[in-house]
């Protein structure tokens, strides 16, 4: 997924000379081929993120196309106002990348750690926020970005848990994308590094149908709610926190829907994580390991049958 | 009459904080003839399109001073009399505060500690794009505080921005105080002349001075970022609102108003 990553963005760089990549001192690795191929466009903000992003705005105002990467906690956590004053407010075309969502960084604690992501950067107008789940939608989620020119935040978590899909895909800003069919009424909806999960869940036994969300604002709301419509029950599963993450959008619109269809939200509860450990420790210690997201389904599944 | 006038400017500064009812009058008479040197003599801008692809920049950081921005604006011809006349009135587009979607206006800012960063993002562009466009931002003294103005001057001295004219407005006050008392500065040239930058103090209220400045600034293209610190005073020009901090919050009443607009016609005459 990460390759996948790097390729897109040296592919865009290379056919445009005006994207340029901003770091705030971070992407060890991760951009080795990208300077190598357009060392011209690559430019190290130092640790400085709040210019950083304000550097930015500046360039894009001035015809370029900045994307900006940074950890997740940081970018666009803790730049929030600059996005969404010096970015957003006018719709300039920057393309922000937050790596490491989610627990990704388990051994480095809260700080590096990112589960409120989503909650701050959807309310921001104008930003759109995609979350892609394999090395097939980042490429088509990278793809996206630099079409939209406009403001766009890119959240990339836990990147090494394998193909969702056995091809390369494409999809519209907002449209869900069906990974498996099925017809028991319940339909997991799935975003990041969680769509793998969900997907091993049916795999291994349970008969659900499931949708990747590649994008979580905007979502196509109407195909949202054919897919609730046709189901007695939605399960929401996120490596973020369920106040203002995914679980929150689809909630949110099915609750406008005034019909009968049941939500389920899993992700991270209302709190920080307590232990050091490994990314599965961390997950199971929020209860997003497989037996745990088993666990909570088979318990909404029993819900929604009695 | 002389374009861009300090005392017209002043003016049409009173009669949009008075239809208002606004504050930050101080804040914006201690920064018109920085503005007025600016846009008579060096930003070159097309009358005809705000957006010219080609133009200096003028970024206003310290974006709660903007009526001065907006009299200069006036009287270059994006913004109107009656935008004047009808300041704060509903539905209308001017702001308190800088806002990019006011023509000539370059950043959002009123928030501090945007500006200088978007300026350099700016110059940095010029410089890829091999323009000799130029880039002014003017910050406010106690806007200095915040921590992204010196993140944007490390980077604007590491990419050699100078292209880049940074104008510190320093009227000595931030809205509680003075900044002595505030937050002490310091000596503000040694700062940033330690930061690397090309670092001048000069009378704000100077015009000559000031324009002496800025034509240094571009005869100096030797990769350093420029400084110029302009030594102001909060309410110039209104022998009653100078150097008292109140104007920062005040707001004109019938009686305040004429006699402020009574002594900048005075002046005139």
């Amino acid at each position: 997924m990460r390759n996948a990553f790097s390729d897109a963005l040296v592919m865009a760089a290379k056919a445009d000379p005006k994207i340029l990549l901003l770091t705030g001192d971070h992407g060890y690795a991760l951009f080795d081929a990208f300077r190598k191929a357009c060392p011209e466009q690559y430019i190290n903000c130092g640790i400085a993120e709040q210019n950083m992003v304000g550097v930015a705005a500046g360039l894009a105002r001035a015809g370029f196309f900045p994307v900006v990467y940074g950890l997740a906690a940081f970018v666009p956590v803790r730049v929030l106002e600059q996005i969404k004053i010096d970015i957003c407010y006018e719709a300039l075309p920057v393309v922000l990348i937050g790596d490491g969502a989610g627990f990704v960084y388990s051994h480095l604690g809260s700080s590096h750690q990112s589960t409120e992501d989503i909650a701050c950067a959807r309310a921001i107008p104008g930003l759109a926020i995609l979350s892609p789940g394999d090395r097939f939608e980042m490429s088509a989620a990278m793809q996206l970005a630099f079409d939209l020119k406009s403001p766009v935040y890119l959240r990339m978590g836990k990147s090494d848990r394998g193909d969702v899909h056995a091809a390369p895909v494409s999809f519209r800003l907002g449209e869900l994308l069906c990974v498996r069919a099925g017809n028991t009424g319940m339909v997991l909806l799935a975003t990041g590094s969680m769509l793998k999960a969900a997907l091993d869940l049916v795999d291994n036994g349970l008969g659900a149908e499931v949708w990747s969300v590649p994008t979580i604002k905007p979502l196509d709301t109407q195909q949202l709610a054919a897919i609730a419509t046709r189901n007695s029950g939605v399960v929401v599963i996120e490596e973020h926190s369920i106040s203002g993450g995914l679980g929150a959008c689809v909630t949110e619109i099915i609750a406008s829907m005034y019909g009968t269809t049941r939500v389920c939200r899993i992700g991270v509860e209302d709190r920080f994580s307590q232990y050091c450990g490994s990314y599965e420790y961390l997950l199971k210690e929020h209860q997003l390991d497989t037996l745990s997201l088993r666990r909570r389904v088979d318990e909404f599944g029993a819900i929604l049958s009695e | 009459m002389r374009r861009f006038d300090a005392t017209e400017l002043r003016k049409t500064i009173l009669t949009m904080a008075y239809s208002g009812a606004t504050v930050h009058i101080g804040c914006a008479f201690s920064i018109v003839e920085i503005l007025a040197v600016l846009y008579r003599n060096h930003l070159r801008l097309d009358r005809d399109n705000p957006r010219a692809p080609l133009r200096d920049y003028m970024v206003l950081s310290k974006g709660h001073g903007v009526m001065a921005q907006y009299a200069c604006l006036h009287e270059l011809g994006y913004v109107s009399q009656e935008e004047v006349r009808d300041y704060f009135g509903d539905g209308t587009r001017l702001k308190g505060l800088a806002d990019v979607h006011v023509p000539g206006v370059e950043a959002t800012c009123g928030s501090l500690g945007h500006g200088l960063s978007v300026a350099a993002g700016l110059a940095l562009a010029a410089r890829l794009n091999k323009t000799d466009q130029r880039i002014y931002v003017l910050v406010g003294d106690g806007e200095l505080n915040e921590g992204p103005i010196w993140e944007a001057v490390m980077f604007a001295v590491h990419f050699k921005l100078d292209n880049l004219v940074i104008v510190v407005d320093k009227n000595g006050f931030q809205a509680m105080g003075s900044t002595d008392e505030v937050m002490r500065l310091g000596n503000i040239e040694d700062k940033f002349s330690a930061f690397g930058c090309e670092a001048i103090a000069v009378d704000g209220h100077d015009e000559a001075a000031l324009d002496e400045a800025f034509m240094s600034c571009h005869q100096h293209m030797d990769e350093r970022p420029k400084v110029i610190v302009a030594k102001t005073v909060k309410g110039k020009g209104v022998s009653f609102m100078e150097n008292d901090n109140a104007w920062h919050y005040t707001r004109l009443k019938v009686d305040s108003y004429n006699a402020a607009m009574t002594e900048l016609r005075e002046r005139i005459a």
